[in-house]
């Protein structure tokens, strides 16, 4: 806590001079409370970079399936796209300060983040090094002390604010912690996040409605801040909100950083109440580092080279016009570059005395100087054992449990769609079983009969495909990040998955099963009921582990569905139904063996049909026909009933492996085609 | 226009520069007003009544929820200015543009008027006075921008020799500087083209082929990086200087442009809390105690002194206080005095003709009808994957079930029925779908192009659609074809030629009916995949009850077979049926089929099994055919009402 007294001093100092900025400051004050709740607790941090230089490959971030679509094959080398992200960037941050990285877009912010958090995808570091706590960067070490919040809000819409950090909290907290310390980790980031007003709203997304997007951003925060990371890095924490909340969030974001935190943002073009918030500043400008410094020097820095900001504009949009690079024209660019460089290179000449990179007014009062400098004399004898002593996390059984928890508590939470696929799986049986609506006069034909059988097989359960795959993707994102994080492993999240998804599918089953059943009046007696129930249970079973194949195989919405769609036909037409199943040749057959619709089908046919005999009528003979030799006629009767058990479990159990290995191999990473 | 700022960054230089040509028109004297045209706008108000709650609440619908969305607003601009309308989102900005163009939607009542030089205008009147830019562009992505300006110009300008056309066409692309991308698709973001800011651009010049003199924004600079953002807010303000009325919205304009703009309005909940020159505005708010921060953008920081702050109920009122008390000085400032009494002049002077303020006679509609025709086809032909698609989608269905049957049994054990039927089901299941496929993919953007160009007066929307339809037509036929002259010979359908021609026949009504359909109902919910879903879920029903290939509709309840005669793949599966069934003789097993040995024997004649699916279907073919084409025209007919209907509801 000591540290934060001279920050606050700072803060005073650099809000006095300027009656104007404070009124402009006054216009977002909606806080007066500027007391920490929840302050980091361990050692002090210091990340620093040194003669950085990054290459970027601009089209191995082109994901895989876009190449095809251009006709390129996704392995071919591509040595031309290769460029210099970052040029030979140097600083040093300690904890309880926020830098600022700034720049037009394609100047390097992005990059610059990936390399810290370790998760620059294609790119490669030419020289230099990366330093956390004097140690270089190891994917561990990050691991251990930084924390990443994205600039998309991933979050499971239904839960409530509390829930959501509470189930974080079971998953990211170390074993050692007892639920009420949990609970206590939980309100105190609540507090210090000022969520306590909608601690008990349900987070929502673009199409729940929820909290409003400056609270969900803090949400956002708020699962990071849970762990107690030393280190925080957010990535455009800003876009996409409106003037009063980006302000109050840098605001937060600012108490973090008094919190005894390293706070690290990236922002595109802050305005000028948020820009007078910032600590230190970096501005870059396609790599190169143009200023980096307080920010409240940085006018004055670019006062003294000649570029004075003009009255009545705000120095990061300034600033930034002037460093950035034009490419609508040849010249255009080259002369905006050289300029960017010229720049760089004054800036390299007045720093080279400093260790730290840091442009200091020398002229300014020893307050400012303090401000800056004055942690340097604060920073704790390093302790090196305490981040490798081994926090034990909770364990894969305890990760399972939460999941599906959470899992349940989502989905159950999810009302409206519950009830429409209710309702959707009502209608459809209700009109189907009216349809061949069989109390009567008159007995369905074998012809209707077999048909209807097929019908319940195979042509309602294609609605779960798509929505399975909907809520795949959805979550999709969240959960790329979540296992990136270290959260949980693949396989609790297999599980917790596949066995959440049984209620639902329980009670679809339930309400879509019985009414046409009856209605169609099949045969009546317990016996045939309950294993057409146990039949139809299963293959929709094995529609929902197909779908999540689909969805876990392949990266976007479109493609998964499409991929589906395609198997899904497949296994239609090779269901014994539509084409004779004698008539298939080589390939078809083979599909046919491992169509689960073909299964079924076969499967409701021998319980429907099995010593039952019907009438066929030609003219005014009536020929009875037996059961056993329309299923011999249809080859419907390769296998006895139990085998078909089997053989779905089997396909099934196919699915849930082929899910497991995409899941355990294939990056969940999630890619908007749209 | 040298005088203005050059257009990468802007030293303050370039800011004292940029006041010089404005000192004229800022303190107007009465006599130099006289030829110029004017806009007023006379304590405008605007509100929307709607009911409170959700549908299946019936208590809190009875009541009335009434908002003002506009508070007594007065503006007034001349020609050679340019006006920025600014306020946080839900403020009214676009609402304010809507009353001025006559655009809103007619369920709120508007008080005040509107005055074009002192004359109050008539609701009809409006789409002749005013040009208004979207948000969005909407342009065809695969026209050259010269074509796309020819095109909206041969809609707009009646009886023009194509040399005036062409001149003027020139002339408009040279103002807004597109001559350099004149011959260049515009493309969209899914394949390159013209850069976003030069669509934007030729947005622009659509609208300046009409010689409007008032052009309206609104927010132009959306979506774009703030170079060119800035870059056409000059422009616009180039385009003020001579002799328009520019008024424009922006949601977050950048410091340089503070100096650019002649009258800067900003509206905070439907109120005006001040309109006046930078110059006043700066003075004013000073004058109020709230001087702009040396280094901050006085739009920014305008902007959140007069905003609301919605988070805390506390802060609402305080904030909401302030802007009152803002609001109120400005009221009895001279600035808005002196703007009421140039309102009052100019209603007194009236020596300027009203109308028109665009090119108004427009072709007549068949010569309309024929541009738009040929403005799709081009647009189509253009788009080779839409081309590629549109002929083979169908074949492709057709391959698919090939590749699983390859050819159709003459034994009835070996399945003849059997493949027959699943075969016919998925075609008949699969060509609307097809169809349907084709239109959510290109229709919705013809929608959007016709939805913007039929409130600029250019056309009406049904005329859009029937273009479509017409354009369809040639590419649907030849899909056809293709896919059934490669399913019907390889699948070992019926070997005769008149019976393929029958069957294609039969084909071609579904995919043209899926398509039409699908613009039916395109023309009421707007979201595609919406249509999409219906559509699908319409044509799987109509398939299961309709086709009697899964259910004999003999045997169905009186509900489902009185249904079944409004299904189009009734009588498409019917032709099928009796064009594929009628006069074959099928084998059953080795011995010549005898009941016998096989009670499945018993049937081994195509016309059994017509009769036992659809009785009576034989001496029907020709009125089949009859009532299955008819489908089309009754949906085409259905989807000119549906888009007539259209252009009177959503009037904006």
């Amino acid at each position: 806590m000591a540290q934060t007294a001279p920050e606050d001093r700072g803060l005073q100092t650099r809000a006095a001079p300027q009656d104007a900025s404070g009124l402009q400051d006054s216009l977002f004050s909606s806080e007066s409370d500027n007391s920490l709740y929840f302050t980091y607790s361990g050692p002090s941090n210091t990340l620093e970079v040194q003669g950085l230089s990054y290459q970027v490959d601009a089209a191995s971030q082109v994901p895989w399936f876009e190449q095809l679509a251009q006709f390129k094959m996704p392995w071919a080398s591509h040595k031309d796209s290769c460029e210099l992200g970052i040029q030979n960037l140097s600083f040093k941050v300690r904890s309880g300060q926020m830098l600022a990285i700034i720049g037009s877009s394609g100047c390097g912010r992005a990059s610059l983040l990936d390399v810290i958090t370790g998760r620059g995808h294609g790119g490669k570091i030419k020289s230099g090094q990366i330093w956390i706590n004097g140690q270089p960067s190891t994917p561990q070490l990050v691991r251990k002390s930084v924390a990443h919040v994205r600039q998309h809000d991933q979050l499971l819409p239904n839960l409530t604010v509390r829930e959501t950090l509470a189930f974080v909290a079971q998953l990211r907290l170390p074993r050692t912690f007892s639920q009420a310390q949990r609970d206590k980790r939980v309100d105190d980031v609540i507090a210090e996040l000022r969520l306590r007003q909608c601690a008990n709203t349900r987070v929502g997304n673009t199409y729940v409605r929820g909290v409003s997007g400056g609270e969900r951003r803090r949400v956002s925060i708020g699962v990071q801040l849970l762990w107690n990371p030393g280190i925080l890095i957010l990535d455009e924490p800003t876009s996409g909100l409106d003037s009063f909340t980006a302000h109050n969030l840098v605001k937060t974001l600012s108490r973090l950083a008094k919190g005894n935190r390293l706070v690290l943002i990236s922002l595109h073009q802050p305005r000028s109440d948020i820009f007078r918030l910032f600590d230190l500043v970096l501005l870059m400008a396609s790599g190169i580092t143009i200023y980096l410094g307080a920010a409240q020097h940085m006018v004055q820095y670019f006062t003294a080279i000649g570029h004075p900001c003009p009255r009545y504009s705000n120095p990061a949009d300034f600033y930034v016009d002037l460093t950035s690079i034009d490419r609508q024209s040849g010249e255009r660019e080259v002369a905006t570059r050289e300029k960017a460089r010229s720049l760089a290179a004054l800036f390299q000449e007045k720093v080279r005395d400093f260790d730290d990179c840091l442009w200091r007014a020398e002229a300014r009062d020893s307050g400012s100087k303090r401000h800056t400098l004055g942690l340097d004399s604060l920073v704790l004898p390093r302790d090196p054992d305490h981040l490798s002593t081994p926090t034990q996390l909770p364990g894969p059984v305890q990760q399972f449990s939460t999941l599906i928890r959470r899992h349940i508590a989502n989905d159950f939470r999810d009302l409206p769609t519950l009830l429409i696929h209710g309702a959707e799986a009502c209608l459809m049986s209700l009109v189907i079983g009216f349809l061949y609506y069989g109390h009567g006069t008159i007995k369905l034909s074998f012809t209707d009969t077999a048909a209807l059988l097929f019908m319940i097989g195979a042509l309602i359960p294609f609605n779960v495909v798509l929505d399975v795959i909907a809520k795949c993707h959805s979550e999709r994102a969240m959960l790329y990040y979540e296992l990136e994080d270290g959260l949980y492993t693949a396989g609790p999240y297999f599980f917790a998955k596949i066995l959440g998804e049984l209620p639902e599918h329980c009670a679809y089953i339930l309400i879509y099963g019985m009414p046409t059943y009856w209605l169609a009046n099949l045969r009546p007696s317990p016996e045939p009921f309950l294993l057409h129930f146990l039949l139809v249970w299963l293959v929709v079973f094995c529609c929902r582990l197909m779908a999540l194949c689909a969805a876990a195989l392949l990266p976007t919405f479109h493609m998964s569905s499409f991929f589906g769609n395609a198997l899904y036909n497949s296994f239609y037409l090779t269901g014994g139904f539509m084409i004779s199943l004698s008539n298939l040749w080589t390939v078809p057959a083979w599909i046919s063996n491992v169509s689960f619709l073909r299964w079924c089908f076969e499967g409701l046919m021998q319980i429907h049909f099995k010593g039952q005999t019907y009438h066929l009528v030609v003219g005014n003979l009536t020929f009875p026909i037996p059961g056993d030799k329309i299923l011999s006629n249809m080859h419907l009767n390769s296998y006895p009933l139990y085998a078909i058990y089997f053989i779905l479990i089997g396909i099934s159990g196919g699915f849930v492996a082929l899910y497991y290995v995409s899941l355990k191999f294939i990056k969940q990473k999630s890619s908007q085609d749209w | 226009m040298s005088e203005l700022p050059s257009l990468s960054p802007v030293g303050p230089s370039g800011l004292q520069l940029s006041k010089g040509p404005r000192g004229s028109s800022e303190g107007v004297p009465a006599a130099a007003s006289e030829s110029r045209h004017s806009l007023g706008v006379f304590h405008v108000s605007y509100s929307v009544s709607y009911r409170v709650g959700p549908w299946w609440d019936i208590a809190s619908r009875r009541q009335r929820w009434n908002r003002q969305i506009l508070k007594d607003v007065s503006l007034y601009v001349e020609s050679g200015q340019i006006m920025c309308i600014l306020g946080s989102s839900g403020s009214g900005k676009t609402t304010l543009l809507d009353a001025m163009s006559g655009r809103l939607r007619r369920q709120g009542t508007l008080l005040g008027e509107v005055c074009v030089n002192g004359q109050a205008l008539r609701r009809d009147q409006f789409q002749d006075c005013f040009s208004y830019v979207l948000q969005s562009d909407t342009l065809l992505s695969s026209l050259t921008v010269r074509e796309t300006l020819v095109y909206t110009a041969l809609l707009a300008i009646r009886g023009a020799s194509r040399a005036f056309i062409q001149k003027k066409v020139e002339a408009v692309m040279a103002e807004l500087s597109l001559s350099h991308v004149a011959d260049q698709l515009i493309g969209n973001y899914n394949f390159g083209g013209i850069s976003t800011g030069e669509r934007r651009r030729v947005s622009i010049a659509a609208q300046l082929l009409q010689d409007p003199t008032i052009m309206l924004f609104d927010e132009p600079t959306t979506g774009l990086d703030c170079m060119t953002a800035n870059q056409i807010v000059v422009l616009l303000a180039e385009l003020a200087r001579r002799d328009r009325i520019v008024i424009l919205t922006i949601h977050q304009p950048r410091s340089e442009l503070f100096q650019l703009f002649d009258r800067i309005a900003i509206l905070s909940f439907g109120e005006l809390v001040f309109c006046g020159t930078p110059v006043e505005m700066l003075e004013f708010f000073s004058g109020c105690g709230y001087p702009c921060p040396e280094h901050s953008n006085p739009f920014d920081f305008y902007m959140d002194l007069t905003s609301v702050d919605t988070q805390s109920k506390e802060r609402e009122m305080e904030t909401y206080k302030r802007v009152q008390s803002i609001g109120s000085a400005y009221r009895e400032s001279a600035i808005y005095h002196k703007t009421l009494e140039n309102i009052e002049r100019t209603k007194h002077l009236r020596t300027l003709p009203m109308v028109p303020f665009k090119t108004r006679d427009s072709p007549g509609t068949l010569s309309k009808l024929c541009v738009l025709l040929r403005r799709v086809t081009r647009n189509l032909m253009r788009n080779k994957l839409a081309v590629v698609m549109r002929l083979v989608q169908n074949l492709i269905m057709g391959l698919f079930v090939i590749f699983f049957l390859v050819r159709v049994q003459n034994d009835v054990l070996k399945g003849a029925f059997q493949d027959r039927v699943g075969l016919l089901y998925q075609f008949v299941g699969a060509m609307p779908y097809t169809g349907m496929l084709n239109a959510v993919t290109l229709f919705p953007v013809l929608r959007a192009v016709s939805d913007q160009e039929s409130q600029d007066g250019l056309y009406q929307k049904w005329q859009m659609l029937l273009a479509y339809v017409l354009h369809v037509l040639p590419f649907s036929v030849i899909a056809t074809v293709i896919f059934s002259s490669v399913s019907y010979w390889t699948l070992g359908l019926y070997p005769e030629v008149a019976r393929f021609g029958y069957f294609s026949a039969a084909l071609l009504a579904p995919h043209l009916i899926g398509e039409f359909l699908t613009l039916v109902l395109l023309g009421m919910v707007q979201n595609p995949n919406v249509v999409n879903s219906i559509v699908a879920l319409l044509c799987i029903a109509g398939v299961l009850v309709g086709s009697g290939f899964v259910r004999n509709i003999e045997e169905m309840p009186i509900p489902f077979k009185i249904f079944t005669y409004f299904t189009f793949q009734k009588y498409c599966s019917e032709i099928l049926v009796v064009n594929e069934f009628y006069g074959r003789n099928f084998t059953c097993g080795s011995s010549n089929g005898s009941v016998t040995a096989n009670p499945m024997c018993a049937f081994n004649q195509g016309l059994q099994f017509i009769e036992r699916i659809s009785p009576g279907a034989t001496s029907r073919f020709t009125a089949d055919f009859l009532i299955l084409y008819a489908f089309i025209p009754a949906l085409v007919l259905l989807g000119t009402v549906v888009f007539k209907v259209r252009d009177h509801l959503i009037s904006r």
